[in-house]
């Protein structure tokens, strides 16, 4: 059996203490990249000052920045669906809050996840690196010094370990007698396995099953995962089916000297979890050294690269870092400019749907156009059209026939839409509607999804998201307060479609709309509906809609100076 | 809940509202919402005997701001340009005239909110229309306008016109006060055939915005298939929780 996670941390520690073992995990593992020169830290360390710097974080120790420098999400863990946190999937709560401790406070997020599809909307798959090796091989620490060393963000980590069969009470009994094979590729739900890696290369949103290692079962809950450029798994069994190894990009595997991972065997097990030796030594011979010559070492054949001492062998690791930066290199491309001068011109799509153009509608516009208006009826009247917009936006609802009865006693063909709806606002001008959505729709649940460009390249960036539970068969009212080159509305359609909500049951609001925005729109998502209630001229050099309203964000939070 | 007092029409019946075509084309004067889909389904929602409480509250309100949205839609407006924070001209509109509600107790006054909540300080005079026990006929029995309410644009708020005669007095009254008739608009959200051919008859220059047209008056009035009293439902007079 492989190390069960809830030990790890403490193996670590204890290992560290030995100055000949060097393959440790968390804080530890900075402390000895320290020593290295040119390697990590120096990159770590800059990218630590800069988010310091903008968030006034008084990160200053090595081990704090270290391990700041890991890309992690500004929210409570379990608040976030789409993760960027790097922690072993089915990781107890210990590594996630070393990480999150130096984290939390954080407010500002210099690392969102760029367009993970292209110009079309189609998706571009994430990057996969598959890690095999021996138990106590140095999988995760080879893993993660990838992981921290390759310095971006939207990377998570996935252990085989998540995948073990819950077992019956017979095979429990078995196990607690050292008489259960942890080792065999049996042992794992395989199926299971290649259908979660192969949506999450996807993009897809996928629940990681939570195994515990106590009553060696699947608790009620799940993991759940969403986001990832970059997947890294890693299990003693990585290679162990070609439907598994087809999904990787890269297959490395880590070749540590087996009297090496014996002795860390003993030491974690005897140590850590009060097992007798000769129980440890009984199970390493029965199970642990038999898998590692029938499955794991023949495994070797499938990999690109094998790394000989695990996590000690620096050149092999900035290899592959470097193979794996020049891959996502060649996969990355200017995503903005490229929509911005794209489908400029031509007819309006069929899904373009415009409220009707009344002097009140006209009227509400002067006002919110103008520069010159205070906050205060800048706020009221876009209010007001948001009111308008939303309910223009519910007739293109399905709605089904159906003959009511009058206090009159008359019989009535009237019409009703019985499907569920559910809002989503993109942050932070998109919030400004939840108002509209709230005074139309009764009770409706609301999600976020929030946003931002890259000062730097001009990218959207995908922070934070959180949507409802029960979405299947909903209608989702997307919303925005203005679309420009469509670029944000793309990345939050692309969420939805993550979440496996059909393209035709996704409709898109904003108060006004640039013709570039709606044509990559409809573009990249025929089925969508765009329901707005004016469409502009043009966007210009700076992505500033004209005429325009201005930074609609700002004057409706009176965030201007 | 209101008890109907006679069936008009055998159950089978299924009513629908006379179409948006048939309207234009019978009151030229007539503006009806663009009956989207889901102007039908809060039509449907109201118009349901089984809507009860808040719920009817919530959708009647709905309706009323569409309702309200729209009749604004009908006042003077004069072109305008202005300039936006990109520095950029927009070519907009801006309203000329002053405006001034008047609601037709009871069912008038539960319009004022959706008014109120599209024109923040806007005046709005009231006025009671009683039928005495001695005769049908409607009879003036309060109003309080606006001391200037002759140089405005006149909104009348009125959910349901059923006979029409109420319409007509009120009508009556404002001309009485100086507002000329191209001034008034009547706002309503269901009205009856009859109401507009009687309204319409009188007042010719009158303008009436409405959401649908129902086709028949029961023996007591009421419109048909209607939505029962607007006015018990709005304000719960006739719940008995």
């Amino acid at each position: 059996m492989d190390i069960p996670h809830l030990a790890r941390k403490q193996s670590s520690q204890l290992l560290s203490t030995s100055p000949n073992l060097l393959s440790v995990d968390g804080q530890k593992m900075s402390a000895s990249a320290a020593q290295l020169p040119g390697s990590a830290v120096s990159s770590s360390a800059s990218s630590t000052g800069s988010l310091a710097h903008s968030t006034g974080s008084s990160a200053s120790s090595a081990v704090s920045a270290s391990v700041a420098a890991l890309p992690v999400t500004c929210e409570e863990e379990g608040d976030v669906s789409c993760t960027s946190k790097v922690s072993r999937s089915a990781s107890g709560s210990s590594d996630a809050g070393a990480q999150h401790a130096s984290t939390k406070r954080r407010t500002i997020f210099t690392h969102g996840r760029p367009p993970w599809y292209n110009v079309d909307g189609q998706l571009k798959e994430a990057f996969v690196i598959g890690i095999a090796g021996g138990s106590a091989s140095g999988k995760t620490t080879v893993a993660q010094m990838i992981i921290k060393e390759l310095g971006v963000p939207w990377v998570v980590l996935l252990s085989m370990d998540s995948f073990y069969k819950a077992l019956t009470p017979a095979e429990i009994e078995r196990a607690h007698q050292c008489e259960y094979n942890f080792d065999h590729p049996n042992a794992f739900d395989v199926d299971l396995l290649v259908t979660t890696l192969k949506k999450l290369k996807e993009g897809k949103n996928v629940d990681i099953p939570v195994y515990d290692f106590n009553t060696h079962s699947r608790l009620p809950n799940t993991h759940t995962m969403y986001g990832a450029n970059v997947i890294v798994f890693e299990g003693i069994l990585a290679f162990c089916r070609k439907d598994l190894r087809d999904l990787m990009d890269m297959k490395v595997f880590v070749d540590t000297d087996s009297d090496i991972r014996l002795a860390r065997r003993l030491k974690r097990d005897i140590l850590e979890r009060g097992r007798d030796l000769a129980g440890v030594i009984k199970q390493y011979n029965k199970f642990v050294k038999p898998a590692m010559d029938e499955f794991i070492a023949p495994s070797m054949n499938h990999a690109d690269v094998v790394v000989p001492r695990g996590s000690d062998n620096h050149v092999a690791i900035n290899l592959i870092i470097d193979h794996v930066r020049m891959q996502l290199n060649e996969r990355g491309f200017l995503f903005r400019e490229k929509i911005a001068t794209a489908r400029k011109d031509g007819p309006m799509p069929d899904t373009l749907h415009v409220l009707p153009r009344g002097s009140q509608v006209r009227a509400m516009h002067t006002i919110i156009r103008n520069r010159d208006t205070p906050r205060d009826e800048f706020i009221f009247y876009s209010q007001r059209l948001m009111r308008l917009l939303v309910e223009y936006a519910l007739s293109f609802l399905p709605f089904q026939e159906t003959i009511v009865t009058t206090p009159s006693n008359a019989l009535f063909q009237g019409q009703r839409f019985n499907g569920t709806l559910i809002g989503v606002s993109i942050v932070r001008a998109g919030v400004t509607m939840e108002g509209s959505l709230r005074d139309v729709c009764k009770d409706i649940r609301l999600g976020k999804i929030l946003i931002q460009t890259d000062e730097e390249t001009g990218e959207p960036q995908l922070h934070y998201c959180k949507l409802p539970k029960r979405l299947a068969g909903a209608h989702i009212l997307l919303v925005d307060a203005t679309i420009a080159t469509g670029a944000a509305a793309m990345m939050a359609i692309r969420v939805l479609l993550d979440h496996d909500i059909p393209e035709e049951n996704i409709m898109f609001l904003s108060l006004i709309a640039a013709p570039s925005g709606i044509h990559n729109l409809a573009y990249a998502f025929p089925k969508v509906k765009i329901i707005t209630t004016e469409v502009d001229r043009e966007v210009n050099e700076q992505f500033h809609i004209i005429p325009g309203i201005g930074n609609f964000g700002d004057r409706y939070f009176g965030t201007s100076t | 809940m209101h008890q109907p007092t006679a069936v008009v029409a055998p159950a089978s019946t299924i009513y629908s509202t006379i179409s948006q075509a048939e309207c234009r084309q019978r009151w030229s004067r007539l503006t009806l919402c663009e009956e989207t889909n889901q102007v039908k389904e809060l039509h449907t929602i109201i118009r349901d005997r089984r809507t009860a409480g808040n719920d009817f509250i919530f959708y009647a309100d709905r309706l009323i701001r569409l309702v309200v949205e729209e009749s604004l839609n009908q006042l003077e407006c004069s072109e305008t340009n202005i300039t936006t924070p990109t520095g950029s001209v927009y070519a907009g509109v801006s309203f000329t005239k002053k405006l001034c509600g008047v609601s037709v107790m009871r069912g008038g006054e539960a319009m004022e909110k959706g008014l109120r909540d599209c024109c923040r300080s806007v005046r709005i005079g009231k006025i009671l229309i009683q039928r005495t026990e001695s005769s049908s006929e409607p009879v003036l029995s309060y109003a309080k306008f606006p001391p200037d309410i002759a140089e405005r644009q006149v909104m009348v708020f009125d959910p349901q016109l059923g006979t029409g005669k109420t319409a007509c007095k009120v009508i009556e009254v404002l001309l009485e006060h100086g507002v000329p008739q191209p001034r008034i608009l009547l706002v309503t959200l269901i009205a009856s055939q009859q109401s507009l051919d009687l309204v319409f008859k009188q007042f010719p220059e009158l303008r009436i915005v409405a959401s649908q047209i129902d086709s028949d008056l029961d023996d007591n009035h009421g419109i048909v298939p209607g939505c029962g009293d607007f006015g018990d439902r709005y304000f719960r007079t006739d719940d008995d929780q």
